[in-house]
């Protein structure tokens, strides 16, 4: 596959002091719809060493989704690099590499292009370099295990050997890529890069940071969303040992709500300053503080579902197909549900923290984040910094799942920095992590159906109302947001459909979660299906394929549309795969559901038992996942394990309450998450094809959730509409 | 401050600290340990988990001045070469994601195959079950168990 260059100078070679020839790049410059400026600056991305060793960047932030091993994976295949003499180096923060976050499945969907066309421009300039040597003819080359392999000869000569002559020769302005049919990385079962140092505690994640001279801090914020600080003794909290100072955090006098409504920011609260992390959290105990509620609508989760009832009817319309109101009229039946679904916490292993070094005019962070460029944004804003004078490390991540596109606990920790003058670590207890976290909002969906006479959909009402992530921290002014999109499935599947949104303020901060809207839209949408294929007295997976319909391209809105062959394909193997069609025995019961997330097509089936008690056991989950090429099928399928897994364990369990405006939970005893014993067999198989590669964090997730319900009522003959399961 | 003589991986090493301060973060902070970590502070996640005389505990619910009798074991001193049976089953079959709970995994199932070598999934289940995974590594743990009891067999 030929690629015609359109930016041929985002890709510069260089020769370092030490020898070494270096490709870097300004990804930002290759973008589309980016501003196309002159590009002086460069950062590195392959480095190729006088020992033969071969240096690749890992771009964005590692999270536990394996991107610090897939990216650079897809690179050195390209390059022809040899896998055994890479090594992987975490890249800082630098906008120069563009889109250097990690959410919504994204890493290999933006960048599977981009790494390709820089490591097969390095290969072919390599190339070119040693047929100059050889003097014949480029076509003749290939690269493989890090050298240049003269095909019609057998001849070779090392990378490393080609550094001079390479330096000098232009960079081509067309690339091709390598048959996808020769590769030799990817598709591969690579073990992640870091495997050694997670298993023996050497992997350095954030929290395990030391500087010289620095202090420790903690935080304790107001309970109460939108709530302040009125006075504070903090003369027990000082005399606990190791203390250094105690300093109150004040929202307003470090900007308010400084980015926006749905940025960084910061929850009135006190921070202890001292010379351990034991002493912090212990004098934190030890802070009496007067909280000003006067700000907070102090809500209770009973009234704010409440509120969500009460918005069903009044709503903004988000998409309009055909005349709902026709097909009512003309209908055989209609039948309709009403859902809901709980709000959730991230819980992230590795809780909030960060560690900073503001003593000079630079501020330089170690972060877990999932969005270094929100707290660049940040910073700059807050301290009137230029770009240059921020400096941000990537360590790896203790898990994100969302939380992470929020940069509150690392602008405290940057003000803590800056008023102490000392390197701070800043780490949150479990419980600050719990309760001031972003949550996943909460909902109540009413879908109607109108039916024909064979039962099958020809009207379909979805309506939504919640308190939306997009206008999060609920003040009026903020951007309209809603949680149910004009591309949410089935929108393009039924002549007559309408999806609406009721809108409803809250102070609950409000984020990204795993898998977004889909986390809770999947659920209802999927339930309410396999009601419909109950009621119609119809195998759920056989309306399911009558209801999506015969293989086409099903347009759905504009640059988005859905290919129907794939969906059906995951779908039938499922079926297969999981045993759909032979009988189970009594009190055992499979569900089913299929999506597209993320460019990926994902049918799941869940089988579950249940004892005279309803008691639930989870047995075994079938996954069928086309996402096209699979770069690292080892990282791959344990995205889509821990993917089905934690729908599952939200679906059993995960639900966050409040209570006159505080979240009720705080540690793992009240927000349960699934152990050992619970977890099913999980079966999961990919379909091989030779399609671009496709999201994966994501897309596993929301299906699990409404297979679960539908097998509980297989075995059962309980209908649950409410989540968590497990009340 | 008191100073107490702890026993970590076989080296003696003393600390000031308070009383109350948990084994967890003398090995953090004081000892520079940090393959140790630090989920919930409560003895709900395993996130912390070393042996204390052979046996598995919560780091973060144990004072210093009560782990004064025997060897600790942290994940950093669990091998030479950090060849344990069970760090090479994690390493074959490419165990964790994120991997912030794989110290505390680790040593929970160091800790039960050193009792029991061939464990029942009942016996696992039981004895993991203080051990939380969120990235959800659960299944590709099941299935080191086997490797690492077979390694130990050979
Ligand atoms: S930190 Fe000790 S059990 Fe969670
Ligand atoms: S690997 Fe992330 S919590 Fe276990």
């Amino acid at each position: 596959m030929k690629n015609t260059l359109k930016r041929r100078n985002f890709i510069k070679l260089t020769v370092s002091a030490s020898g070494a020839l270096i490709a870097g790049v300004h990804l930002q410059s290759c973008m589309p719809k980016k501003p196309q400026a002159e590009v002086h600056q460069f950062s590195p991305l392959i480095k190729i060493d006088t020992d033969g060793w071969i240096s690749l960047i890992a771009k964005n932030p590692e999270i536990g989704q394996g991107v610090k091993t897939a990216l650079p994976m897809i690179l050195a295949e390209e390059l022809g690099a040899n896998w055994n003499k890479v090594k992987v180096v975490q890249a800082d923060y630098d906008t120069i590499y563009d889109e250097q976050w990690a959410g919504g499945s994204y890493a290999i969907i933006l960048n599977w292009d981009l790494m390709r066309t820089a490591g097969a421009m390095v290969r072919q300039v390599l190339i070119e370099a040693a047929s100059k040597k050889m003097n014949l003819p480029v076509e003749e080359f290939i690269t493989k295990n890090s050298k240049v392999f003269h095909t019609k000869s057998n001849k070779t000569l090392p990378f490393e050997e080609l550094i001079a002559e390479a330096s000098q020769i232009p960079l081509p302005e067309e690339v091709e890529f390598k048959p996808t049919d020769s590769f030799e990385i990817v598709g591969k079962n690579i073990p992640q890069v870091d495997l050694d140092k997670l298993v023996s505690g050497g992997a350095e994640f954030a929290i395990d940071i030391k500087l010289p001279e620095m202090v420790y801090a903690t935080v304790l914020k107001n309970p109460v969303f939108e709530g302040g600080v009125s006075s504070y003794d903090d003369e027990d909290a000082r005399l606990v040992n190791g203390v250094i100072d105690i300093i109150e955090l004040n929202n307003a006098a470090y900007g308010g709500r400084l980015l926006g409504p749905n940025s960084p920011n910061f929850v009135n609260g006190v921070a202890v300053i001292a010379n351990s992390t034991w002493a912090t959290f212990k004098a934190a105990k030890k802070l009496k503080v007067v909280w000003d509620n006067t700000g907070s609508r102090k809500e209770n989760t009973d009234e704010i579902f409440e509120r969500f009832h009460a918005q069903l009817s009044n709503t903004s319309i988000e998409r309009k197909d055909g005349d709902i109101a026709k097909a009512k009229r003309s209908a055989a039946s209609s039948f309709e549900a009403v859902y809901e679904v709980p709000f959730l916490a991230h819980a992230t292993m590795e809780p909030m923290n960060c560690t900073v070094d503001f003593r000079t005019d630079v501020c330089e962070v170690w972060v877990p984040t999932q969005n270094p460029e929100a707290l660049q944004e940040g910073l700059i804003k807050l301290f009137g910094l230029q770009p240059e004078q921020i400096k941000i490390h990537l360590p790896r991540i203790g898990g994100a799942f969302g939380r992470r596109y929020y940069v509150d606990y690392a602008m405290d920790a940057a003000v803590l920095s800056k008023k102490t003058g000392k390197p701070v670590k800043l780490t949150w207890t479990r419980e600050e992590d719990i309760r001031h976290d972003w949550y996943r909002p909460g909902s109540v969906q009413k879908i109607s159906a109108s039916l024909d006479k064979d039962g099958m959909v020809t009207g379909w009402q979805h309506i939504l109302a919640n308190a939306s992530r997009k206008t999060s921290l609920g003040r009026e002014g903020g951007p309209a947001g809603t949680e149910i999109d004009e591309y949410d499935f089935p929108a393009g599947f039924v002549p007559n459909l309408q999806l609406e949104y009721g809108h409803v303020l809250s102070d609950v901060p409000l984020g990204q979660w795993r898998a977004v809207a889909s986390s809770a839209n999947a659920f209802t949408v999927h339930c309410f299906l396999d009601e419909l294929a109950i009621l119609n007295k119809t195998d759920p997976i056989d309306y399911f394929l009558k209801f999506i319909g015969p293989e086409r391209m099903v347009p759905v809105v504009d640059d988005y549309e859905f290919d129907l062959k794939r969906l059906i394909h995951v779908v039938e193997k499922v079926r297969q795969n999981s045993n759909w069609d032979t009988p189970l025995p009594e009190g055992q019961g499979r569900g089913f559901a299929a999506r597209k997330g993320a460019g990926s097509f994902i049918a799941e089936v869940v089988t579950v038992s249940a004892d005279e008690n309803r008691k639930i056991k989870i047995l075994k989950v079938d996954a069928i996942v086309d996402c096209g090429i699979v770069v690292n099928p080892s990282g791959a399928t344990a995205q889509v394990e821990g993917g089905i897994l934690e729908g599952l364990c939200a679906a059993l369990y995960g639900e966050i309450t409040f209570k006159d405006g505080a979240t009720e939970q705080s540690n793992f005893h009240d927000y349960k998450w699934m152990r050992m014993g619970e977890v099913p067999e999980i079966h999961i198989e990919f379909i091989k094809n030779e399609l671009p590669p496709r999201g994966l964090g994501e897309p596993p997730l929301p299906p699990a959730i409404p297979a679960l319900v539908n097998a509980i009522y297989a075995a059962t003959g309980k209908r649950i509409r409410k989540l968590p399961i497990v009340q | 401050m008191p100073s107490y003589t702890l026993t970590v991986n076989s080296v003696e090493k003393t600390v000031s600290v308070d009383t109350d301060t948990p084994l967890l973060w003398v090995l953090r902070d004081k000892l520079g340990l940090t393959g140790t970590k630090y989920g919930c502070g409560k003895g709900l996640c395993g996130a912390c988990t070393v042996q204390y005389k052979g046996n598995a505990v919560r780091s973060c619910t144990l004072t210093a001045d009560s782990v004064l009798e025997g060897n600790i074991t942290t994940i950093e001193g669990l091998s030479e070469g950090q060849n344990h049976p069970v760090q090479q089953a994690w390493r074959e079959l490419d165990v964790p994601q994120c991997g912030y709970c794989q110290s505390g995994q680790i040593i929970s199932a160091a800790t039960l195959l050193s009792k029991n070598p061939k464990p029942t999934e009942d016996e696992i289940n039981a004895s993991m079950a203080g051990n939380i995974c969120r990235c959800g590594t659960y299944t590709r743990i099941r299935e080191a168990f086997q490797l690492a009891a077979s390694k130990l067999d050979e």
